[in-house]
């Protein structure tokens, strides 16, 4: 059997954090090696979820989008908006899905901007669902440290 | 370190001509900021017959670094609150011939037998919490109440007027966003439009803003007693809430925003800060420098991840950052922002 890669992340964090940094000379690389082995603890975590996290993101945008268009009068954005509702992850490569989420994002930008300036009685729902979004993509991207002392 | 330590010996005959038998001994680069190279080391030589002893800092230009800093900046910063008796370490040369040592440098005094507390650890100042974050809003209060002029701060430096603080910093960080940004950020732009359309009223008055001022940026001894207050390279004339901010940013107290920096309650750390300075803290005002400075975090991690991933540096100080302090300050803005938003629609 092959351990899990978060367990061989946080195997290596501790490892370097007690066994290797402290018998380290040099104080620039034993600060060094101390935030080389926090990352590998975030490691564990991102590794595990990258490709939810991004998917479900790209989900929920293209969704507030599709909802979007009945309710933007703006042509151009509206096509815009229209365009990305359709669109679909080709690959659950993680970076075949940031790109996709850069896409995705940059309209989210540009339609949040739009909403903040529009007094129209759908403004104020919209201008909520846009931040729900954020909330939850924000937390589904929450890092953990480890509590030390 | 040989060759360092060569070379800055030979700097040190070439600053104190009466100085014989240099020697320079314990050189060590150490985590001292991810601004510029930090090294500590100790020079002893002779002086009329005399031995003389100085454990001294040096800090290099970095080849790359977090934010485009000056060294005049910090440099001038110590030398003008050094007389004051604020806890900074003398500042003793500044050096912009790459003669010797191939970058810029500044020398200062190095305070000695102390440590900085971690900003991601749960309880940095452990039983000294509370001894040190009354000094450290006392100390942040007397830096706001210092006239930048008396002092010798302003030199070369541009004094806003008070309405165009937040002006000036805003358009400052954003251009760091623009230009460094790897992916779009619907957060970050969703911050600046609101910084932009709620400005904050005038500055009270035009501070030494030290603009870093925050847990990990200062050394205390083991008595609990602040001793130095480091890292000084963003030091800007401006609003003095914009430094309360930064302090009290929920990044450097494990999102506790209650417990600024883990060590007093924010109350408490206020009235200090209040009575120390002489000033007022405008809850309208201080909403708008808070939101503002999770900002300023990002494009601050955000710059850095693009040192790193373009591969002009390689240190981890570098990349860390961007990955952990990016999704706190995404999390903690957003956090405020949906709350404000919502107001604004009420």
């Amino acid at each position: 059997m092959k351990p899990d890669l978060p367990i061989v992340m946080r195997g290596f964090f501790g490892t370097m954090l007690t066994e290797i940094a402290p018998r380290l000379n040099a104080e620039y690389s034993t600060g060094s090696i101390s935030i080389m082995s926090m990352m590998l603890y975030l490691t564990a975590q991102e590794y595990e979820r990258a490709a939810e996290v991004r998917v479900t993101d790209n989900a929920e945008m293209r969704a507030l989008f599709a909802d979007a268009v009945r309710l933007v009068q703006d042509k151009s954005l509206k096509a815009r908006l229209e365009e990305a509702a359709g669109t679909k992850d080709r690959s659950l490569l993680v970076s075949a899905l940031d790109e996709g989420h850069a896409a995705l994002s940059a309209l989210l930008i540009e339609l949040q901007a739009h909403v903040e300036e529009s007094t129209a009685p759908w403004a104020a729902g919209l201008e909520a669902r846009i931040w729900d979004h954020l909330l939850a993509s924000t937390e589904r991207r929450r890092l953990h440290l480890p509590v030390t002392g | 370190m040989e060759d360092i330590s060569s070379r800055l010996a030979a700097y040190l005959a070439h600053r104190i001509p009466a100085a014989s038998d240099i020697e320079i001994t314990g050189v060590s680069r150490i985590p001292g900021g991810a601004s510029r190279e930090t090294y500590r080391f100790v020079a002893t030589w002779k002086e009329s017959g005399r031995p003389v002893r100085r454990p001294l800092i040096l800090r290099r230009d970095p080849v790359s670094s977090l934010i485009e800093t000056e060294r005049d900046i910090e440099f001038n910063a110590y030398r003008a609150f050094h007389p004051t008796g604020l806890p900074v370490p003398e500042p003793l040369y500044i050096e912009t011939d790459v003669k010797w040592l191939d970058r810029p440098f500044i020398i200062m005094e190095q305070i000695e037998n102390c440590v900085a507390g971690s900003p991601f650890r749960l309880d940095p100042y452990g039983e000294h919490a509370e001894k040190i974050g009354k000094q450290f809003w006392f100390h942040l209060g007397k830096i706001a109440a210092a006239d930048p002029e008396a002092i010798g701060f302003e030199t070369g430096m541009e004094s806003p007027a008070p309405d165009e603080c937040w002006r000036i910093e805003l358009d400052k960080w954003e251009k760091v966003i623009d230009e460094d940004e790897l992916v779009p950020q619907p957060v970050a732009r969703a911050a600046i439009r609101w910084l932009r359309r709620n400005p904050p009223p005038p500055a009270q008055k035009i501070s030494v803003v030290h603009g870093d001022y925050r847990s990990g940026n200062f050394l205390h001894d083991e008595a609990g007693d602040i001793r130095a207050i480091l890292d000084w390279e963003m030091a800007h004339l401006g609003d003095p809430l914009e430094d309360i901010a930064w302090a009290a940013d929920p990044l450097w107290a494990f999102e506790h925003p209650d417990k600024p920096g883990r060590m007093i309650p924010r109350e408490e750390a206020f009235a200090l800060w209040e009575e120390s300075s002489g000033l007022k803290i405008d809850p309208v005002a201080l909403r708008w420098w808070e939101v503002f400075n999770s900002l300023k975090g990002l494009a601050i991690w955000i710059s850095s991840g693009k040192e790193y991933q373009s591969g002009a540096s390689t240190d981890p100080i570098l990349a860390m950052p961007s990955w952990y302090c990016t999704d706190v300050h995404n999390r903690v803005l957003a956090s405020r922002l949906a709350e404000l938003s919502k107001e604004a629609r009420r």
